[in-house]
């Protein structure tokens, strides 16, 4: 019976929380105020995946890692001309339309097509520019590979949640579609030959090629839809003055041809200058902020997650009366919902979710997961560790006239946290290596930073060794600290 | 006569189907020395615990100084408890602080007493029993007769009307025994009231004032240590006197 209510009241919450963003659009339809927002805010957040050169990627300009390419630029323009300021969020090209939709961004510019199945979730813009489809492949192949029909027994890699892997799928015969989150990662997959070829748009393919020596672009015969070929701004659905606004940007853009005859070769400078300094000591300063970003990640859920974790595993055993008895229920579903759905999916549900309520940072969404998360855990091995506490302890603080709040905090505590040091120790290990699922909401941290210098540098395999190295570290530092605490609580 | 220290009045307890207490009415005078004997499963340990509310009664009276225990919220029992000091058979010494702290624990927390008193008290206690050099150690290099007198001063630092003693000796050694009944035996000479659950029937013919024999939830003879390892007055306590090596 009681645990029928925990699952119960996990099904409401999570029937709230499909509920909620639906009456959250229907609203935003009803009344089109989109334009005026935005010029009264005075900021255009735009995101952007940033991994996909020439359109946008990550570069160091005066020492500063920044995203830039052509989208950035068709950014900078829209935003002049609706008179605001442009800001720059990069994520993950999965999370795009999750973050247009919850207002974490007002549009996305990121090689974005507009597909009947997008159109259903968000408005565009009209097309601002027109490409294809190319397969980058190993120059050595060269003579293997025609165009997509020749992969047949092979295997074709594309971003996921891309056109160009949905064409893979739908379009080749025999061969195997692998899809990936980032384009960098599919190029290392190609170099070491865990791929046969890379489909991609046709300006990416040729910033590829360009840069790396090793590699060769096909043309990918792909039988595409205009739609599918072409890139349009998103706004979220039912913002018609805006995108009304913002086409007549679209339609200068492409009168004048600027993306051709400014925006590509903008972004191509940049790709040069980023090729000149590829050694990883040359990017400290990213690795030392991924670092900085882990640890600060890392300690502040561990500091919350402790409390969280007393808190909770007070109330898993709290008996008497019947609040009582709800508080133990409540804190048993929280510990069992927790404990059975993944990080990564209650980092996003942070970010995301609450972000229709409160506008958070990612950084502190992060760390709100992260502790929630770890609390929960946390109040496992805290209750385990006060149930390893003899009851005699209790029973004779108890006798002495300690309360039952005293004796807890006095006696069984103290003795529980030592018992437990080694499990706790253990969670904090686990963290600072978790604490990278944050990455894919953007924030700063060590494995995100690391992405930033591979797709800046187009070395995979280095920036993965050093973060590697960076890891352990940190987390051999930190079991030597532990350890020697756990030393020093020994009496006995 | 004086008013009773505790009081005992239809006291009943029960786990389960297991009436272990059945229907006890029993009265300590200031400065009593109660020793409970009899057989093991008998309910000693029970009753014991049942007087500073370790154990809730299932129904019946337990009066501390005039005030009903079971009638009290849980802060009043609390203040009470202070002044029922209680010694454990397996000490139950808080093995993560030295033995010092250990005896300053609870004046401190509770009655707010200032760190150089508790200290100096503690001192003080350690030398009635025995231990005054051992104050730096930590519970788990103690032998056990050390141990229990360190609980012993542990109790005494609350300054309690009554000790309670729950078969103090019946974890030790034979040869730490005496060191620890020694102790009680001090302490009984010095006014003390106190209520002994313990197998040591020589502690109780000498120290005893009243002998309660208990078995089957009852106390079955309430008597003086003379009369009652002597003339046993009920068939069940002669039953068990003969079982026993004098």
């Amino acid at each position: 019976m009681k645990k029928r209510f925990g699952i119960v009241l996990a099904i409401i919450v999570a029937l709230l929380l499909t509920v909620v963003p639906l009456g959250q659009n229907q609203s935003a339809q009803a009344a089109d105020d989109s334009l005026e927002k935005i010029q009264k805010k005075g900021v255009l957040v735009m995101g952007t995946s940033p991994d996909y050169p020439p359109y946008e990627f990550q570069a160091t300009v005066k020492g500063k890692s920044q995203v830039v390419g052509m989208d950035v630029e068709i950014g900078k323009k829209v935003a002049k001309d609706l008179g605001v300021k442009l800001k720059v969020k990069s994520m993950s090209f999965d999370s795009l339309l999750v973050a247009l939709q919850t207002g974490k961004v007002d549009m996305i510019i990121s090689g974005m097509n507009p597909t009947p199945a997008r159109r259903k979730n968000v408005d565009f813009t009209h097309i601002y520019y027109q490409g294809g489809y190319s397969i980058v492949i190993n120059k050595t192949d060269l003579a293997k590979y025609k165009n997509k029909d020749s992969f047949k027994g092979g295997t074709l890699g594309a971003q996921t949640g891309s056109t160009q892997y949905n064409a893979i799928k739908k379009q080749t015969v025999g061969t195997t579609s692998k899809g990936m989150t980032s384009q960098s990662d599919l190029i290392l997959a190609l170099q070491s030959h865990k791929l046969d070829g890379v489909a991609m748009e046709k300006p990416s393919a040729e910033a590829y090629v360009s840069n790396n020596k090793q590699l060769a672009a096909i043309p990918s015969n792909f039988d595409l839809s205009s739609d599918a070929t072409s890139s349009a701004i998103a706004f979220r659905k039912g913002s018609t003055s805006l995108v009304n606004e913002v086409n007549k940007t679209v339609d200068s853009i492409k009168k004048q041809n600027l993306v051709k005859k400014q925006y590509l070769p903008a972004a191509g400078k940049y790709l040069k200058t980023n090729t000149v300094n590829t050694s990883m000591t040359h990017y400290w300063k990213a690795f030392l902020t991924g670092i900085e970003y882990t640890l600060i990640i890392t300690i502040c859920s561990v500091f919350f997650g402790f409390i969280l974790g007393i808190l909770l595993s007070l109330a898993r055993m709290a008996k008497g009366n019947p609040f009582k008895t709800a508080l133990r229920w409540l804190a048993t579903a929280y510990v069992e919902f927790i404990r059975g759905t993944p990080m990564m999916v209650q980092v996003m549900f942070v970010y995301f979710g609450l972000g229709l309520f409160v506008n958070l940072p990612a950084l502190t969404s992060g760390i709100i997961a992260i502790s929630l998360n770890s609390g929960a855990y946390i109040a496992e091995y805290i209750r385990g560790g006060i149930n390893s506490v003899n009851i005699g302890q209790t029973e004779a603080a108890r006798s002495l006239g300690m309360s039952n709040g005293a004796t807890m905090r006095y006696v069984v505590l103290p003795q529980a946290l030592k018992n437990i040091w080694p499990s706790l120790g253990n969670e904090f290990i686990t963290l600072i290596k978790d604490s990278s699922i944050v990455s894919i909401i953007g924030v700063t941290e060590l494995i995100y930073q690391s992405n930033i210098v591979r797709s800046d540098t187009y070395r995979g395999v280095a920036p993965i060794v050093v973060i590697m190295v960076l890891y352990f570290i940190m987390t051999f530092t930190a079991s030597r600290i532990l350890n020697y605490f756990e030393r020093r609580m020994q009496h006995d | 006569m004086t008013k009773p220290v505790i009081e005992v009045e239809s006291l009943a307890k029960s786990f389960g189907d297991n009436h272990v207490l059945k229907d006890i009415t029993e009265k300590v005078e200031p400065g009593q020395v109660i020793v409970v004997i009899g057989p093991s499963g008998g309910g000693k340990s029970t009753f014991l615990r049942c007087l500073n509310l370790l154990e809730t009664p299932t129904s019946g009276k337990v009066a501390f100084e005039g005030q009903d225990l079971t009638s009290l919220d849980s802060k009043s029992v609390d203040s009470l408890r202070e002044k029922m000091g209680m010694v454990f058979q397996s000490f139950n010494l808080f093995p993560n602080m030295t033995v010092l702290e250990n005896i300053k624990l609870a004046p401190m927390k509770v009655k707010g007493v200032a760190d150089a008193e508790a200290t100096k008290t503690a001192h003080e206690l350690l030398q009635r029993v025995g231990l005054e050099d051992h104050a730096e150690a930590f519970p788990a290099s103690l032998s056990g007769g050390q141990a229990q007198r360190v609980a012993i001063a542990r109790a005494l630092a609350m300054n309690p009307e009554v000790m309670l003693f729950d078969e103090p000796t019946s974890a030790l050694d034979p040869e730490m025994v005496g060191e620890v009944l020694n102790v009680m035996q001090e302490l009984a000479q010095e006014g003390m009231t106190m209520v002994v659950v313990t197998h040591e029937m020589g502690f109780a013919k000498e120290v005893a004032d009243r002998v309660w024999f208990m078995a089957d939830g009852y106390i079955q003879e309430n008597n003086t240590p003379d009369e009652f390892f002597n003339h046993p007055q009920t068939e069940r306590a002669k039953d068990f006197l003969s079982k026993i090596i004098m």
